[in-house]
């Protein structure tokens, strides 16, 4: 992939809507928590940059079981803050782009390594599963055209991936940063977000055999 | 790349920080003072006993020492070789504080090659025996501050928590040893490879 790039992974909230009482980066999907997903499916890239506040000791103490070289980004105020304000402190002071990347976001393998070699700017969408989604609208060759929270072809899953430079502080997600620079090129791939006890039953099922 | 206007300072922690070995066990073995020494160095980087009392009961320990022999010794310490050449490479955007007398240090320091900043004493017959200044590493930062620019500090413990706060940019290592829990709650970058942490300073240029 291009050395220009730093991944930046959410992974500083409580994931209260889970249930499982703990943050989410720490859950296991298949014997394996999703922090290690993250950083088997990553293990080619250079830069990682965890963004980490919510049970930070317990994240580190787990990252490091796997790999030392990542950069960890305090988010201090992650209870009153989302995933833009994590982003915005992830990727401030890494390379020149930077891919977003939700702590509780699955890739399948194949369209992460498509994700690492795409250059420039652009924003990855699924087919729709979520009942709770934002949706893009996309144009016939797949460039995102806007965000929905009601209406759109598909669902905004992550990762996306920006100039460093464009990225400003946001109270609110990281869609919310991405919009000013719209259209951007779209990328389709195949992602599960856990974001419910449900989702977590299905992508236990879904990624069974991805690694 | 720093995009902001202001030039970047980088100031240093020593021990632990740039040296991959504490320094005070260094003296401490060579000099068989072990026992009266570990006890108190664990103590402080665990932010148990205030460091400005354990500094003035180290002097007193360490101080009866020959001076230019813990200063031979001390220039032996080993270093991160990567984050060596970093500072030698940027070297007016490079400084060390440390709390270490100047006169057990000058020569490593030295050796290094950016500004130091240490804490004082007189030194009379190869020996310490007056402790005059201890360094406050955040008025460091303060000052390179008001000379505007911008301040990374980089450390590891207990005594570097002040600097770390008034710093526009507060980087804990945890390459030689777990950083201090302490100043983990007012840490942006917290960082176990030495790689990894030069291409953190190289991003901040």
């Amino acid at each position: 992939m291009s050395s220009i790039k730093s991944v930046v992974i959410s992974c500083a909230g409580i994931g209260s809507r889970l249930g499982l009482g703990q943050t989410k980066a720490l859950i296991k999907v298949n014997g394996r928590s999703l922090i290690a997903w993250q950083l088997e499916l990553l293990k080619e890239v250079e830069d990682i940059r965890i963004v980490i506040g919510y049970q930070a000791n317990d994240i580190i103490e787990e990252v490091l079981k796997y790999r030392n070289d990542v950069v960890f980004v305090y988010n201090h105020r992650y209870f009153e803050t989302k995933t833009g304000a994590s982003f915005y402190l992830g990727a401030q002071h890494g390379n020149d782009f930077a891919i977003e990347w939700d702590g509780d976001l699955l890739v399948h393998p194949d369209d992460v390594k498509t994700i690492l070699n795409t250059e420039g700017e652009f924003i990855c969408y699924a087919e729709k599963s979520s009942d709770e989604a934002v949706y893009v609208q996309t144009d016939d060759k797949g460039n995102v055209l806007a965000f929905s929270r009601e209406t759109g072809d598909y669902e905004w899953t992550g990762p996306a991936c920006i100039m460093r430079d464009k990225i400003k502080y946001s109270s609110g997600n990281v869609f919310n940063q991405l919009e000013p620079y719209l259209p951007l090129k779209g990328i389709k791939i195949r992602a599960y977000d856990i974001d419910t006890y449900s989702d977590y039953t299905r992508v236990m099922e879904i990624t069974k055999n991805w690694i | 790349m720093n995009t902001d206007t202001k030039p970047v300072m980088f100031i240093f922690d020593l021990d632990g920080t740039v040296t991959s070995e504490e320094t005070l066990p260094l003296i401490a073995n060579h000099f068989k003072v072990e026992e009266e020494i570990e006890n108190l160095t664990k103590e402080t980087i665990q932010g148990n006993i205030p460091f400005v009392e354990s500094f003035i009961r180290r002097v007193f320990i360490l101080g009866k020492l020959p001076v230019s022999e813990v200063a031979d010794l001390l220039e032996t310490t080993k270093l991160y070789p990567h984050l060596l050449e970093f500072i030698q490479t940027h070297r007016d955007n490079c400084a060390i504080a440390t709390g270490n007398l100047e006169c057990w240090s000058y020569k490593l320091l030295q050796k290094i090659g950016c500004a130091y900043y240490c804490s004082d004493s007189i030194v009379e017959n190869n020996k310490v025996v007056k402790l005059t200044k201890i360094l406050r590493k955040e008025q460091i930062v303060e000052n390179y501050q008001q000379e505007g620019y911008k301040v990374v500090f980089i450390g590891d413990g207990n005594n570097d928590l002040e600097a770390m706060r008034v710093a526009d940019i507060a980087i804990s290592v945890g390459t030689t040893h777990y950083p201090s829990k302490s100043i983990l709650p007012i840490t942006d970058y917290l960082i176990f490879n030495e790689e990894a942490l030069c291409r953190q300073l190289s991003q901040l240029l």
